[in-house]
Protein backbone atom coordinates (compact mmCIF):
# COMPACT_ATOMS: atom_id res chain seq x y z
CA UNK A 1 0.00 0.00 0.00
CA UNK A 2 1.32 3.31 -0.94
CA UNK A 3 2.18 6.16 1.57
CA UNK A 4 -0.18 9.03 2.16
CA UNK A 5 0.69 12.39 3.73
CA UNK A 6 -2.01 14.59 5.45
CA UNK A 7 -1.85 17.79 6.88
CA UNK A 8 -2.92 18.51 10.51
CA UNK A 9 -3.14 21.88 11.43
CA UNK A 10 -2.16 25.04 12.06
CA UNK A 11 -5.15 25.53 13.20
CA UNK A 12 -6.87 22.10 14.44
CA UNK A 13 -8.83 21.64 17.67
CA UNK A 14 -6.67 19.38 19.13
CA UNK A 15 -3.31 20.59 18.42
CA UNK A 16 -3.09 23.33 21.80
CA UNK A 17 -2.32 26.21 19.58
CA UNK A 18 -0.67 26.70 16.25
CA UNK A 19 1.22 23.52 15.44
CA UNK A 20 1.08 21.93 12.07
CA UNK A 21 2.10 18.79 11.81
CA UNK A 22 2.38 17.14 8.25
CA UNK A 23 1.74 13.25 9.24
CA UNK A 24 3.05 10.17 6.30
CA UNK A 25 0.81 7.49 7.03
CA UNK A 26 1.18 3.81 5.77
CA UNK A 27 -2.97 2.00 6.09
CA UNK A 28 -3.18 3.79 9.55
CA UNK A 29 0.45 3.16 10.87
CA UNK A 30 2.78 6.41 11.18
CA UNK A 31 5.56 6.17 9.58
CA UNK A 32 6.71 10.06 9.87
CA UNK A 33 5.96 13.09 11.91
CA UNK A 34 7.11 16.76 11.04
CA UNK A 35 5.77 19.84 13.03
CA UNK A 36 6.23 22.92 11.25
CA UNK A 37 6.69 25.61 14.19
CA UNK A 38 6.97 29.82 13.67
CA UNK A 39 3.04 31.02 13.69
CA UNK A 40 3.12 32.63 16.42
CA UNK A 41 6.58 34.57 16.55
CA UNK A 42 6.91 37.70 17.70
CA UNK A 43 10.61 38.62 18.15
CA UNK A 44 10.53 38.29 22.09
CA UNK A 45 14.59 38.04 22.80
CA UNK A 46 14.52 41.17 20.34
CA UNK A 47 11.77 43.75 21.70
CA UNK A 48 13.55 42.80 25.15
CA UNK A 49 16.91 44.63 24.21
CA UNK A 50 14.75 47.80 23.55
CA UNK A 51 13.54 47.96 26.91
CA UNK A 52 14.46 48.56 30.47
CA UNK A 53 15.12 45.87 32.70
CA UNK A 54 11.88 46.60 34.57
CA UNK A 55 10.08 46.88 31.18
CA UNK A 56 9.94 43.25 29.64
CA UNK A 57 8.35 41.42 32.65
CA UNK A 58 4.94 42.11 30.66
CA UNK A 59 6.47 40.48 27.38
CA UNK A 60 8.26 37.19 29.62
CA UNK A 61 4.33 36.78 30.88
CA UNK A 62 2.84 36.81 27.44
CA UNK A 63 5.99 33.56 26.43
CA UNK A 64 4.42 31.12 28.28
CA UNK A 65 0.42 32.14 28.81
CA UNK A 66 -0.49 29.10 30.56
CA UNK A 67 1.78 29.57 33.35
CA UNK A 68 2.63 33.04 32.83
CA UNK A 69 4.37 33.79 36.85
CA UNK A 70 6.30 31.08 35.98
CA UNK A 71 8.14 33.30 33.31
CA UNK A 72 7.56 36.56 35.14
CA UNK A 73 9.82 35.23 38.00
CA UNK A 74 12.54 33.71 35.94
CA UNK A 75 13.35 37.48 34.16
CA UNK A 76 13.14 39.17 37.38
CA UNK A 77 15.41 36.33 38.94
CA UNK A 78 17.87 36.86 36.27
CA UNK A 79 17.91 40.78 36.58
CA UNK A 80 18.54 40.18 40.11
CA UNK A 81 21.08 37.69 39.48
CA UNK A 82 22.74 40.83 36.88
CA UNK A 83 22.14 43.37 39.14
CA UNK A 84 23.11 41.84 42.24
CA UNK A 85 19.97 41.72 44.27
CA UNK A 86 19.31 39.54 47.27
CA UNK A 87 15.19 38.72 47.30
CA UNK A 88 14.08 39.74 50.82
CA UNK A 89 13.26 36.54 53.22
CA UNK A 90 9.52 36.65 53.37
CA UNK A 91 9.21 37.41 49.64
CA UNK A 92 11.13 34.07 48.82
CA UNK A 93 8.55 32.49 50.54
CA UNK A 94 5.77 34.22 49.00
CA UNK A 95 7.06 33.60 45.32
CA UNK A 96 7.26 30.25 46.29
CA UNK A 97 3.78 29.70 47.16
CA UNK A 98 2.74 31.65 44.19
CA UNK A 99 4.98 29.92 41.80
CA UNK A 100 3.26 26.32 42.86
CA UNK A 101 -0.16 27.73 42.26
CA UNK A 102 0.51 28.50 39.26
CA UNK A 103 2.17 25.07 38.77
CA UNK A 104 -1.14 23.50 40.08
CA UNK A 105 -3.36 26.26 37.53
CA UNK A 106 -1.20 25.00 34.53
CA UNK A 107 -1.54 21.20 35.10
CA UNK A 108 -5.29 21.45 35.38
CA UNK A 109 -4.84 23.34 32.69
CA UNK A 110 -3.63 20.41 30.85
CA UNK A 111 -5.22 17.71 32.53
CA UNK A 112 -8.73 18.77 30.73
CA UNK A 113 -7.52 19.74 27.58
CA UNK A 114 -5.64 16.28 27.12
CA UNK A 115 -8.62 14.31 28.94
CA UNK A 116 -10.88 16.15 26.09
CA UNK A 117 -8.44 15.73 23.08
CA UNK A 118 -8.21 12.11 23.98
CA UNK A 119 -11.84 10.44 24.53
CA UNK A 120 -14.30 13.13 24.60
CA UNK A 121 -14.61 13.00 28.42
CA UNK A 122 -16.14 16.88 28.29
CA UNK A 123 -17.15 16.65 32.04
CA UNK A 124 -13.45 16.67 33.01
CA UNK A 125 -12.91 19.70 31.30
CA UNK A 126 -15.62 21.54 33.05
CA UNK A 127 -14.44 20.35 36.42
CA UNK A 128 -10.70 21.23 35.92
CA UNK A 129 -11.69 24.44 34.31
CA UNK A 130 -14.16 24.73 37.69
CA UNK A 131 -11.14 24.43 39.82
CA UNK A 132 -8.48 26.60 37.86
CA UNK A 133 -10.49 29.19 38.12
CA UNK A 134 -10.36 28.73 42.12
CA UNK A 135 -6.74 28.98 41.76
CA UNK A 136 -6.85 31.64 39.59
CA UNK A 137 -8.97 33.43 41.86
CA UNK A 138 -6.60 32.85 44.86
CA UNK A 139 -3.66 34.48 43.11
CA UNK A 140 -5.94 37.43 41.76
CA UNK A 141 -6.58 37.65 45.15
CA UNK A 142 -2.81 37.36 46.36
CA UNK A 143 -1.57 39.66 43.32
CA UNK A 144 -4.50 41.23 41.52
CA UNK A 145 -4.45 40.14 38.67
CA UNK A 146 -6.61 37.00 36.83
CA UNK A 147 -3.87 35.84 34.19
CA UNK A 148 -1.37 38.12 34.25
CA UNK A 149 0.38 39.54 37.19
CA UNK A 150 3.79 41.06 36.97
CA UNK A 151 3.59 41.40 40.71
CA UNK A 152 7.70 40.88 41.15
CA UNK A 153 9.62 43.53 41.67
CA UNK A 154 13.49 43.38 41.89
CA UNK A 155 14.66 42.64 45.44
CA UNK A 156 10.46 41.52 46.36
CA UNK A 157 7.10 41.74 45.26
CA UNK A 158 5.00 44.60 43.93
CA UNK A 159 2.26 43.55 46.48
CA UNK A 160 2.51 41.22 49.39
CA UNK A 161 -0.20 38.53 49.86
CA UNK A 162 -3.40 40.16 51.19
CA UNK A 163 -4.50 39.31 54.87
CA UNK A 164 -6.23 37.01 55.42
CA UNK A 165 -5.06 35.12 52.44
CA UNK A 166 -3.74 32.15 54.02
CA UNK A 167 -7.35 30.92 55.46
CA UNK A 168 -8.92 31.19 52.18
CA UNK A 169 -5.88 29.32 51.01
CA UNK A 170 -5.93 26.48 53.35
CA UNK A 171 -9.98 26.04 52.44
CA UNK A 172 -8.96 26.16 48.56
CA UNK A 173 -5.89 23.67 49.34
CA UNK A 174 -7.90 21.14 51.32
CA UNK A 175 -10.88 21.10 48.28
CA UNK A 176 -8.25 21.12 45.43
CA UNK A 177 -6.82 18.24 47.71
CA UNK A 178 -9.98 16.13 47.60
CA UNK A 179 -10.70 16.80 43.82
CA UNK A 180 -7.35 15.93 42.40
CA UNK A 181 -8.25 12.49 44.27
CA UNK A 182 -11.36 12.13 42.86
CA UNK A 183 -9.97 13.26 39.07
CA UNK A 184 -7.13 10.57 39.81
CA UNK A 185 -10.16 7.72 41.31
CA UNK A 186 -12.49 8.68 37.91
CA UNK A 187 -9.66 8.44 35.36
CA UNK A 188 -7.70 5.42 36.45
CA UNK A 189 -10.96 3.48 36.54
CA UNK A 190 -11.93 4.84 32.94
CA UNK A 191 -11.11 1.99 30.51
CA UNK A 192 -11.17 4.98 27.52
CA UNK A 193 -8.75 6.65 29.19
CA UNK A 194 -6.85 3.39 30.16
CA UNK A 195 -6.54 1.91 27.27
CA UNK A 196 -5.75 5.19 25.51
CA UNK A 197 -3.22 6.20 27.34
CA UNK A 198 -1.29 3.05 28.36
CA UNK A 199 1.75 1.73 26.56
CA UNK A 200 1.12 4.79 24.12
CA UNK A 201 3.79 7.15 23.05
CA UNK A 202 7.08 5.21 24.66
CA UNK A 203 9.95 7.00 25.55
CA UNK A 204 12.89 5.28 27.14
CA UNK A 205 15.17 6.63 29.75
CA UNK A 206 18.48 7.04 27.58
CA UNK A 207 15.96 8.56 24.48
CA UNK A 208 14.59 10.98 26.72
CA UNK A 209 18.22 12.20 28.48
CA UNK A 210 19.77 12.08 24.83
CA UNK A 211 16.51 14.60 23.53
CA UNK A 212 16.98 16.72 26.12
CA UNK A 213 13.56 16.87 27.37
CA UNK A 214 12.83 18.76 30.87
CA UNK A 215 10.02 18.67 33.05
CA UNK A 216 7.27 16.08 33.51
CA UNK A 217 8.06 14.49 30.53
CA UNK A 218 11.61 13.80 31.45
CA UNK A 219 9.97 12.50 34.59
CA UNK A 220 7.43 10.23 33.46
CA UNK A 221 10.13 8.18 31.46
CA UNK A 222 11.98 7.46 35.04
CA UNK A 223 14.82 10.12 35.46
CA UNK A 224 14.53 11.34 38.82
CA UNK A 225 15.54 15.10 37.85
CA UNK A 226 13.78 18.43 39.19
CA UNK A 227 15.47 22.04 39.30
CA UNK A 228 13.77 22.34 42.54
CA UNK A 229 15.62 19.58 44.26
CA UNK A 230 19.36 19.03 42.01
CA UNK A 231 20.04 22.78 41.87
CA UNK A 232 17.65 24.51 44.17
CA UNK A 233 16.14 28.03 44.86
CA UNK A 234 14.76 30.44 47.24
CA UNK A 235 13.12 28.09 50.41
CA UNK A 236 12.78 24.35 48.42
CA UNK A 237 15.90 23.06 50.85
CA UNK A 238 14.15 23.85 53.76
CA UNK A 239 10.70 22.87 52.55
CA UNK A 240 10.78 18.45 52.36
CA UNK A 241 10.22 18.38 48.83
CA UNK A 242 10.42 14.90 47.01
CA UNK A 243 10.83 15.12 43.33
CA UNK A 244 8.38 12.97 41.60
CA UNK A 245 8.79 10.70 38.53
CA UNK A 246 7.78 7.56 37.49
CA UNK A 247 9.07 4.58 35.41
CA UNK A 248 6.69 3.60 32.54
CA UNK A 249 7.59 6.03 30.30
CA UNK A 250 4.09 6.38 28.09
CA UNK A 251 1.56 8.76 28.28
CA UNK A 252 0.09 7.63 31.23
CA UNK A 253 3.63 7.75 33.60
CA UNK A 254 3.14 11.56 32.25
CA UNK A 255 -0.19 12.02 33.21
CA UNK A 256 0.75 10.61 36.89
CA UNK A 257 3.38 12.76 37.39
CA UNK A 258 1.41 15.52 37.01
CA UNK A 259 -1.40 14.25 39.00
CA UNK A 260 1.57 13.73 41.81
CA UNK A 261 3.29 17.02 41.20
CA UNK A 262 0.01 18.55 41.79
CA UNK A 263 0.14 16.56 44.69
CA UNK A 264 2.72 17.65 45.66
CA UNK A 265 2.60 21.10 45.16
CA UNK A 266 -0.44 21.24 47.56
CA UNK A 267 1.47 20.15 50.47
CA UNK A 268 4.69 22.63 49.94
CA UNK A 269 1.98 25.82 49.75
CA UNK A 270 0.71 23.93 52.97
CA UNK A 271 4.05 24.06 54.58
CA UNK A 272 5.27 27.13 53.02
CA UNK A 273 2.55 28.85 54.12
CA UNK A 274 2.68 27.33 57.98
CA UNK A 275 6.70 28.61 58.35
CA UNK A 276 6.22 31.85 56.54
CA UNK A 277 8.08 34.56 58.31
CA UNK A 278 6.83 38.24 59.14
CA UNK A 279 8.41 41.01 57.46
CA UNK A 280 8.08 43.33 54.47
CA UNK A 281 8.11 41.46 51.31
CA UNK A 282 7.92 44.69 48.83
CA UNK A 283 10.69 44.97 46.18
CA UNK A 284 12.06 48.11 44.58
CA UNK A 285 9.95 50.42 42.90
CA UNK A 286 10.45 51.04 39.02
CA UNK A 287 12.76 53.74 38.13
CA UNK A 288 13.74 55.60 34.96
CA UNK A 289 17.27 54.76 36.20
CA UNK A 290 17.65 51.91 38.12
CA UNK A 291 20.87 50.38 39.68
CA UNK A 292 23.74 49.07 37.51
CA UNK A 293 24.30 45.80 36.29
CA UNK A 294 27.25 43.55 38.80
CA UNK A 295 27.61 40.91 36.28
CA UNK A 296 28.79 41.04 32.79
CA UNK A 297 26.68 38.00 31.85
CA UNK A 298 24.40 35.51 33.92
CA UNK A 299 22.24 32.49 33.29
CA UNK A 300 19.74 31.19 35.97
CA UNK A 301 17.62 28.00 36.26
CA UNK A 302 14.50 27.46 37.01
CA UNK A 303 11.41 24.66 36.84
CA UNK A 304 8.86 25.96 34.95
CA UNK A 305 5.33 23.33 34.75
CA UNK A 306 6.46 22.43 31.21
CA UNK A 307 10.15 21.90 31.93
CA UNK A 308 13.60 23.85 32.70
CA UNK A 309 13.84 26.57 31.82
CA UNK A 310 16.87 29.02 31.76
CA UNK A 311 17.88 32.76 30.79
CA UNK A 312 20.86 33.72 29.56
CA UNK A 313 21.47 37.60 30.15
CA UNK A 314 24.33 39.40 28.41
CA UNK A 315 24.01 42.97 30.30
CA UNK A 316 24.78 46.27 29.21
CA UNK A 317 23.91 49.53 31.15
CA UNK A 318 20.35 49.92 32.31
CA UNK A 319 19.08 47.39 29.16
CA UNK A 320 19.90 43.89 27.92
CA UNK A 321 21.85 43.23 25.27
CA UNK A 322 20.97 39.85 24.56
CA UNK A 323 18.63 37.63 26.03
CA UNK A 324 18.48 34.27 25.36
CA UNK A 325 15.49 31.78 26.51
CA UNK A 326 15.74 27.90 26.58
CA UNK A 327 11.77 27.06 26.59
CA UNK A 328 11.15 23.95 27.42
CA UNK A 329 8.43 23.33 25.17
CA UNK A 330 10.79 24.07 22.32
CA UNK A 331 12.73 21.31 23.07
CA UNK A 332 9.92 18.82 23.67
CA UNK A 333 8.35 19.53 20.48
CA UNK A 334 10.94 17.33 18.97
CA UNK A 335 10.11 14.64 20.11
CA UNK A 336 7.11 14.52 18.04
CA UNK A 337 9.10 13.42 15.32
CA UNK A 338 10.09 10.48 17.07
CA UNK A 339 7.30 9.32 19.84
CA UNK A 340 4.26 8.64 17.60
CA UNK A 341 6.39 6.29 14.99
CA UNK A 342 4.42 2.84 14.48
CA UNK A 343 1.68 4.28 16.46
CA UNK A 344 -1.43 3.90 15.08
CA UNK A 345 -3.12 8.32 13.66
CA UNK A 346 -5.95 8.29 16.62
CA UNK A 347 -2.77 7.46 18.97
CA UNK A 348 -0.99 10.86 17.84
CA UNK A 349 -3.29 12.83 19.71
CA UNK A 350 -2.54 10.85 23.60
CA UNK A 351 1.08 11.57 22.66
CA UNK A 352 0.68 15.39 21.49
CA UNK A 353 -1.37 16.05 24.41
CA UNK A 354 1.24 13.80 26.84
CA UNK A 355 3.51 16.32 25.99
CA UNK A 356 2.07 19.69 26.97
CA UNK A 357 3.70 22.39 24.74
CA UNK A 358 2.54 25.81 24.42
CA UNK A 359 2.92 27.13 20.96
CA UNK A 360 3.79 30.59 22.25
CA UNK A 361 6.79 29.36 24.40
CA UNK A 362 8.17 27.28 21.09
CA UNK A 363 7.89 29.80 18.50
CA UNK A 364 8.97 33.30 20.86
CA UNK B 1 -49.22 8.19 19.18
CA UNK B 2 -50.57 10.69 21.67
CA UNK B 3 -47.00 12.24 22.92
CA UNK B 4 -46.61 14.40 19.46
CA UNK B 5 -47.54 18.37 20.20
CA UNK B 6 -49.17 18.05 16.49
CA UNK B 7 -51.96 16.86 14.86
CA UNK B 8 -50.87 14.42 12.23
CA UNK B 9 -52.88 15.31 9.41
CA UNK B 10 -52.99 18.94 9.77
CA UNK B 11 -48.81 18.32 9.80
CA UNK B 12 -48.95 16.59 6.61
CA UNK B 13 -51.27 19.10 4.88
CA UNK B 14 -49.69 21.69 6.09
CA UNK B 15 -47.23 22.40 3.01
CA UNK B 16 -50.86 22.54 0.78
CA UNK B 17 -52.25 25.01 3.25
CA UNK B 18 -49.32 27.39 3.10
CA UNK B 19 -49.45 27.40 -0.36
CA UNK B 20 -52.97 27.64 -0.60
CA UNK B 21 -52.49 30.59 1.46
CA UNK B 22 -50.06 32.12 -0.07
CA UNK B 23 -51.89 31.44 -3.92
CA UNK B 24 -55.39 33.43 -1.83
CA UNK B 25 -52.71 36.58 -1.26
CA UNK B 26 -52.03 37.11 -4.49
CA UNK B 27 -55.60 36.40 -5.79
CA UNK B 28 -56.96 39.08 -8.34
CA UNK B 29 -53.63 40.51 -9.00
CA UNK B 30 -52.61 40.93 -12.91
CA UNK B 31 -49.61 38.99 -12.87
CA UNK B 32 -47.23 37.77 -15.77
CA UNK B 33 -46.51 33.75 -15.89
CA UNK B 34 -43.71 33.05 -14.87
CA UNK B 35 -43.61 35.78 -11.61
CA UNK B 36 -45.91 33.96 -9.72
CA UNK B 37 -42.98 31.62 -8.15
CA UNK B 38 -40.85 34.96 -7.68
CA UNK B 39 -43.74 36.33 -5.71
CA UNK B 40 -43.97 33.27 -3.75
CA UNK B 41 -40.35 33.60 -2.46
CA UNK B 42 -41.47 37.23 -1.62
CA UNK B 43 -44.04 36.12 -0.01
CA UNK B 44 -41.78 33.40 2.03
CA UNK B 45 -38.96 35.57 2.50
CA UNK B 46 -41.08 37.95 3.97
CA UNK B 47 -42.88 35.38 6.91
CA UNK B 48 -39.44 34.11 7.33
CA UNK B 49 -37.00 37.14 7.55
CA UNK B 50 -38.06 37.77 11.45
CA UNK B 51 -37.70 34.19 12.11
CA UNK B 52 -34.23 34.03 10.75
CA UNK B 53 -33.22 36.73 12.47
CA UNK B 54 -34.40 35.68 15.22
CA UNK B 55 -32.78 32.47 14.89
CA UNK B 56 -29.54 34.21 13.74
CA UNK B 57 -29.24 36.12 16.61
CA UNK B 58 -29.88 33.32 19.15
CA UNK B 59 -27.88 30.47 17.91
CA UNK B 60 -24.22 32.57 17.28
CA UNK B 61 -21.83 29.07 17.15
CA UNK B 62 -18.13 30.68 17.31
CA UNK B 63 -15.33 28.83 15.82
CA UNK B 64 -12.48 26.68 17.96
CA UNK B 65 -9.98 28.37 16.98
CA UNK B 66 -7.12 29.92 19.62
CA UNK B 67 -4.22 32.05 18.50
CA UNK B 68 -2.67 33.06 21.78
CA UNK B 69 -3.25 33.90 25.78
CA UNK B 70 -7.01 35.06 25.39
CA UNK B 71 -7.79 31.50 23.76
CA UNK B 72 -7.04 30.54 27.20
CA UNK B 73 -9.97 32.77 28.66
CA UNK B 74 -11.95 31.14 25.55
CA UNK B 75 -11.41 28.10 26.92
CA UNK B 76 -12.88 29.86 30.48
CA UNK B 77 -15.77 31.27 28.64
CA UNK B 78 -16.77 27.62 27.35
CA UNK B 79 -16.54 26.47 30.73
CA UNK B 80 -18.24 26.18 33.81
CA UNK B 81 -18.20 28.99 35.75
CA UNK B 82 -18.84 31.87 32.91
CA UNK B 83 -21.45 29.53 31.39
CA UNK B 84 -21.80 30.51 27.80
CA UNK B 85 -24.84 28.02 27.18
CA UNK B 86 -27.32 30.79 29.07
CA UNK B 87 -26.99 32.99 25.61
CA UNK B 88 -26.69 30.34 23.31
CA UNK B 89 -22.92 29.91 22.24
CA UNK B 90 -22.14 27.06 23.76
CA UNK B 91 -21.08 25.14 20.46
CA UNK B 92 -17.59 26.06 19.88
CA UNK B 93 -17.41 23.81 16.62
CA UNK B 94 -13.79 22.34 15.40
CA UNK B 95 -14.41 23.16 11.35
CA UNK B 96 -14.95 27.05 9.88
CA UNK B 97 -18.31 25.54 7.79
CA UNK B 98 -19.98 24.92 10.88
CA UNK B 99 -19.95 28.40 12.39
CA UNK B 100 -21.17 31.87 12.56
CA UNK B 101 -18.68 33.74 14.26
CA UNK B 102 -14.98 33.72 14.25
CA UNK B 103 -13.44 34.66 17.73
CA UNK B 104 -9.91 36.54 16.86
CA UNK B 105 -8.17 35.56 20.61
CA UNK B 106 -4.49 36.53 20.27
CA UNK B 107 -2.13 37.81 17.54
CA UNK B 108 -2.23 37.71 14.03
CA UNK B 109 1.45 36.76 12.46
CA UNK B 110 2.59 37.19 9.14
CA UNK B 111 2.93 33.73 9.18
CA UNK B 112 -1.25 33.77 9.94
CA UNK B 113 -2.42 35.88 7.94
CA UNK B 114 -2.85 33.74 4.83
CA UNK B 115 -4.56 30.42 7.34
CA UNK B 116 -7.01 33.26 9.15
CA UNK B 117 -7.99 34.58 5.60
CA UNK B 118 -8.80 30.91 4.40
CA UNK B 119 -10.47 29.87 7.82
CA UNK B 120 -12.85 33.20 7.38
CA UNK B 121 -13.58 32.45 3.27
CA UNK B 122 -14.39 28.80 4.40
CA UNK B 123 -17.21 30.20 6.91
CA UNK B 124 -20.94 30.21 5.31
CA UNK B 125 -22.30 33.64 5.29
CA UNK B 126 -23.55 35.71 6.91
CA UNK B 127 -20.23 35.61 9.04
CA UNK B 128 -18.94 37.51 12.03
CA UNK B 129 -15.80 38.58 13.43
CA UNK B 130 -15.23 39.19 17.17
CA UNK B 131 -11.34 40.80 17.64
CA UNK B 132 -10.88 39.61 21.38
CA UNK B 133 -8.14 41.50 23.25
CA UNK B 134 -5.44 43.92 22.58
CA UNK B 135 -3.55 42.10 20.00
CA UNK B 136 -6.27 41.40 17.84
CA UNK B 137 -7.39 44.83 18.46
CA UNK B 138 -4.47 46.88 17.60
CA UNK B 139 -1.51 44.79 18.28
CA UNK B 140 -1.64 45.87 21.80
CA UNK B 141 2.43 44.69 23.36
CA UNK B 142 3.63 43.45 20.30
CA UNK B 143 3.23 46.99 18.49
CA UNK B 144 6.52 47.20 17.48
CA UNK B 145 7.40 43.54 16.43
CA UNK B 146 8.78 42.82 13.35
CA UNK B 147 6.20 39.87 12.69
CA UNK B 148 2.87 41.25 14.01
CA UNK B 149 -0.32 42.53 12.38
CA UNK B 150 -1.49 46.23 14.07
CA UNK B 151 -4.73 44.48 14.58
CA UNK B 152 -6.92 42.26 12.99
CA UNK B 153 -9.28 44.62 11.27
CA UNK B 154 -6.52 45.06 8.59
CA UNK B 155 -6.87 41.50 7.15
CA UNK B 156 -10.99 40.91 8.42
CA UNK B 157 -14.25 42.90 8.61
CA UNK B 158 -14.06 43.21 12.60
CA UNK B 159 -18.01 43.50 14.16
CA UNK B 160 -16.99 44.13 17.43
CA UNK B 161 -13.78 45.33 19.18
CA UNK B 162 -13.13 43.78 23.11
CA UNK B 163 -10.05 45.77 25.11
CA UNK B 164 -8.03 43.89 27.30
CA UNK B 165 -4.63 42.10 28.09
CA UNK B 166 -6.70 39.35 28.42
CA UNK B 167 -10.45 40.76 28.50
CA UNK B 168 -12.15 38.69 31.42
CA UNK B 169 -14.15 35.97 30.04
CA UNK B 170 -17.02 38.13 31.04
CA UNK B 171 -15.87 40.43 28.45
CA UNK B 172 -16.92 38.13 25.94
CA UNK B 173 -20.01 37.53 26.93
CA UNK B 174 -20.91 41.30 26.56
CA UNK B 175 -19.36 41.00 22.98
CA UNK B 176 -21.51 38.41 21.71
CA UNK B 177 -24.62 40.31 23.53
CA UNK B 178 -23.58 43.53 21.50
CA UNK B 179 -23.44 41.15 18.05
CA UNK B 180 -26.98 40.08 18.95
CA UNK B 181 -28.09 43.35 19.42
CA UNK B 182 -26.01 44.36 15.89
CA UNK B 183 -27.51 41.25 14.01
CA UNK B 184 -30.88 41.73 15.73
CA UNK B 185 -31.09 45.52 13.95
CA UNK B 186 -30.77 47.53 16.83
CA UNK B 187 -28.29 50.43 16.87
CA UNK B 188 -25.28 49.92 19.22
CA UNK B 189 -25.35 53.21 21.17
CA UNK B 190 -21.79 54.66 22.55
CA UNK B 191 -23.33 55.49 25.96
CA UNK B 192 -20.13 57.00 26.82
Amino acid sequence: MGETKINIGPVHPSTHGVLRLVVTLDGDTIRKVEPHIGFLHRGVEKLVETRMYMQSPSYMEKIDYVAPLSYDELYVATVEAALGITVKDRAQYVRLIQLELQRIASHLLWLGTAINDIGQLFSVFMWCFKDRDIVLSLLEEATGGRMFYVNQRLGGLNRDMAPGFDKHAYKALDYLEKRIGEYQEYLESNPIFMERMKKIGIMSKEEAISLGVTGPTLRGSGVEFDVRENYPYYVYEKLHFNTQFENGGDCFARYRVRINEMKESIRLIREALHIIPEGDAIGMPIRLIGPQPKEKEVMVRRELPRGEGMMYMVTEGQRPYRLSIRAPSFINTAILQHLPKGHRLQDLFPILASVDTVMADVDR
Amino acid sequence: MEDKPYDEVQFANARQEMEKLAFDSLKGRKLPVNAVFAKLSDVTKAIASGTVTWGRKNSLWPMQFGLACCAMELLDFGSARVDAERGGYLLFRGTPRQTDVMIVAGWVTKAMIPEVKRLYEQMAEPRYVIAYGECATCGGPWWESYNIIKGIDQVLPVDVYVAGCPPRPENLFGALMKLQEKIGGKIVENKL
